[in-house]
């Protein structure tokens, strides 16, 4: 066991670490940049976020891997080529609860809002976007850990990260450089998993939590 | 692998496409199929009666749901690696196998739990008042209210078990992901391509199969509802 | 006051107007309740005024000025606005859901915390409790006052209301509404209330505006005058065959020529002078006697003797009405 904590102390250790980050917060920040508008433009056609949310659901169903391999063909080895297939893989979570969430706030809440003479700009920013929230950040957080895991795939088309020390301890029949791999991205994944569940509880208002608690979440 | 030299190529060679149709392509489906249908076969057969069980126990609902959940978020390449690293178990169909029912069971196991949760107890202190016996009224009212959830719960194991299964073919699992790692070690699109279209179109194919069931079985399904 | 000058509301694609040609005026300070069966076009008439709905033709005035002088969201701060799901801000607490409208008009803090405060003692609600809750926490009741507070927290001269006590019990609807009288005693504003409900709409209006399905006006004037004069079939039968019973409710034993009072023995059943004909008849027909001995003030306090009151008095007031209304008929 304790060579498997030498892997830790690997010089490459950090860089790859880093490069894991670095795939998963850009692959995270492209998704929400992308799909949160979306949904935003959405959220008052009914056709429009049914197709939103039926893209979303197609998306989550494709490998993630497959998703990787892709984009080997059209746009070859690298971090780029990586980056880009793991956005799209960040994008279907973050869409789907997105489009749910703001259709989903109480049509007479909004009516007496409305009725009230707040304009559209404070209607969403007042009272749909904080409704919607922790079902938006539940998507987040949902596309966040995903991508963390799926970053360790990157490795097989040039991405670097971590997933490239258990492909390493692999080939080379290395098991501490392997396990050593294997208990690093874990770590990571679990980490970003408790990271964002407590910011989820921070962007949640409290009369929601409240209700939440009542349900018996 | 990074420092091949990728060859100028079309991106689809259908002559090698069909002439490996029979030996190497189809093959990769069939695994793959048979792969998945097998350990979801198997997550079932243990999720149902341990599901029923957490859901009877309201003490064990949750660390059960905490556990699962901790786990589902491991990258399954990394449970990979240290599943291979056990001596029993090696690399090959046994170690994909396991895995694929792991993840199937962790999802498996909480929606028949989550299920059986949302059958209103009003309706079975109806059955109980109306003389079912406990098993009556599992297999007779719980256990159907609850399909729906299971029946979803199903659709994202399949999905998720498409998925990993392709990765398990880096550990000599078979399956349609040895498309695209051959493809990838050797440089050769079509190979990739096809890999990762098939797997595509398997996981999009059983996501709207399942998708079809679940609103027969509960026509006023999410995803339709926005 | 509100003008409705030949407003009328068609659907696109729709071959049937859902309000038709409405005219009334209401006056400053006085309720009036929008009442009929569904598809008469009431909520849709009261939308049309906070301009939720734009008009197909004709324009509302409120104080003169056509309703269309301002932007809609500007015009809805100056209108209290209160549904019947209510709609409480989930996510905000109930002072802070109070002060909405206040916080957009951009209110001194101490000024709305104040208001907040008034209006929820106002509604029943010890602000010191309530004002930090949240609207999950409230039964339907307290929920629904906070809606009515929430209403008039700009203290607004125009109240639109759309079966604002619909979504409770009928003993703690009753309750809301007498209180709500009570408080409008004193505020006097000029409100548009929509019910489906003639007995609410009996109970609350200054005025009542009967519409028909497909938004035709079919009455408008007061309640005793609806239920003493009812213009056609439709709206008597929509007031009930109770009518004349109902009629009997809104008037008091006070208002009638009483018989003097000579040493009717205290065998006959009392009357109070606040009591309502439809209470006194009830009490007269209960006791088996045709006579009441009637006293001053309400039921629980026994003034001296005012007179006595028969049954066949109250009949003939009925009837006289009913005479009037077939005779003042034949249209």
């Amino acid at each position: 066991m304790g060579d498997v904590f030498q892997v830790f102390l690997r010089d490459d250790f950090l860089t790859l670490l880093r490069q894991h980050i670095v795939l998963s917060v850009a692959a995270v920040v492209i998704a929400v940049a992308v799909a949160v508008p979306v949904a935003l433009a959405v959220r008052n056609t009914r056709v429009g976020a049914i197709i939103a949310i039926n893209i979303g659901n197609l998306g989550r169903a494709i490998p993630s891997l497959a998703l990787l391999a892709i984009a080997l063909p059209f746009l070859g080895f690298g971090f780029w080529p990586a980056l880009v297939a793991l956005t799209l893989t960040a994008i279907p979570p973050i869409l789907i609860n997105a489009s749910t969430a703001l259709r989903q706030v109480d049509r007479q809440v909004l009516d007496a809002a409305r009725g009230m003479g707040l304009s559209e700009g404070q209607i969403l920013g007042q009272v749909q976007l904080p409704i919607a929230a922790p079902v938006i950040f539940a998507g987040i957080r949902t596309s966040a850990v995903q991508v963390v895991a799926n970053a360790t795939l990157a490795t097989f088309i040039g991405g670097g990260a971590l997933g490239e020390l258990i492909v390493l301890g692999f080939q080379s029949a290395n098991l501490s450089v392997q396990i050593g791999g294997a208990l690093a991205v874990a770590a990571l994944a679990i980490t970003t998993e408790v990271l964002f569940g407590s910011i989820e509880r921070t962007f949640t208002p409290k009369g929601l939590q409240i209700a939440q608690k009542r349900r018996g979440k | 692998m990074r420092s091949l030299a990728l060859q100028a190529q079309p991106l689809i060679d259908w002559a090698w496409i069909s002439a490996n149709l029979s030996d190497e392509i189809w093959p990769a489906v069939v695994g793959h199929i048979f792969l998945c249908s097998l350990s979801i076969g198997i997550a079932l057969v243990i999720s149902l009666p341990v599901g029923v069980l957490v859901a009877r126990y309201r003490k064990a609902y949750a660390p059960v749901v905490f556990f699962t959940g901790f786990l589902f978020s491991i990258p399954s390449l990394a449970f990979f690696a240290i599943l291979v690293a056990v001596p029993a178990i090696g690399i090959g169909f046994r170690a994909v196998i396991i895995a694929l029912v792991a993840y199937s069971l962790l999802v498996l196991i909480r929606n028949v739990v989550t299920g059986i949760d949302s059958v209103p107890p009003e309706t079975i202190d109806a059955a109980r008042g109306m003389g079912l016996t406990p098993s009556q009224i599992l297999f007779r009212v719980e256990l159907p209210l609850a399909l729906p959830v299971i029946v979803a719960g199903i659709r994202i194991a399949v999905v998720t078990v498409i998925g990993i299964a392709t990765i398990g073919a880096y550990i000599d699992g078979g399956g349609i992901g040895e498309l695209i790692f051959n493809g990838i070690s050797r440089g050769f699109f079509t190979q990739v391509i096809v890999g990762a279209v098939l797997a595509t179109a398997l996981a999009v194919i059983a996501d709207l199969l399942l998708l079809a069931m679940e609103r027969y079985l509960r026509p006023w399904a999410r995803a339709g509802r926005a | 006051m509100i003008e409705f000058r030949e407003v009328s509301k068609t659907y696109e694609g729709s071959d049937s107007p859902v309000v038709n040609d409405l005219s009334f005026e209401i006056p400053e300070g006085e309720i009036c309740v929008l009442v009929g069966p569904s598809g008469c076009g009431k909520t849709t008439s009261m939308r049309m005024v906070n301009r939720l709905i734009e008009p197909t033709n004709g324009e509302i005035l409120i104080d003169g000025e056509p309703n269309t002088a301002m932007s809609g969201t500007e015009l809805r701060r100056k209108i209290g606005y209160a549904i019947q799901q209510i709609g409480l801000f989930p996510h905000r607490t109930i002072a802070e859901n109070v002060g909405t409208v206040p916080g957009l008009l951009d209110w001194q803090k101490k000024r709305v915390t104040d208001r907040t405060d008034s209006l929820l003692e106002l509604v029943g609600l010890d602000p010191g409790q309530y004002r930090d809750r949240y609207p999950v926490e409230l039964s339907g009741g307290q929920q629904q006052r906070v809606g009515v507070a929430r209403a008039m927290a700009a203290d607004p001269p125009i109240m639109l209301m759309d079966e604002p006590f619909g979504a409770v019990d009928p003993i703690t609807r009753d309750r809301l509404q007498d209180e709500f009288l009570n408080i409008q005693k004193d505020i006097r504003k000029t409100i548009v209330f929509v019910t489906h409900d003639i007995d609410e709409a009996i109970k609350m209006g200054d005025k009542i505006a009967i519409l028909e399905e497909g938004g035709v006006l079919a009455q408008y004037d007061t309640p005793e005058n609806i239920l003493a004069h009812p213009n056609s079939d439709f709206v008597s039968s929509f007031v009930g065959a109770d009518r004349v019973l109902k009629r009997l409710s809104l008037l008091k034993v006070g208002d009638m020529d009483l018989d003097p009072p000579n040493g009717y023995g205290d065998s006959l059943p009392s009357l109070y002078e606040q009591m309502s004909l439809k209470d006194a008849l009830s009490e007269m027909i209960g006791a088996g006697e045709d006579r009441g001995v009637v006293y001053a003030g309400a039921a629980t306090t026994s003034g001296e003797k005012r007179g006595s009151l028969t049954i066949d008095s109250i009949r003939k007031l009925s009837h006289r009405a009913e005479v009037e209304n077939l005779t003042g008929n034949d249209a």
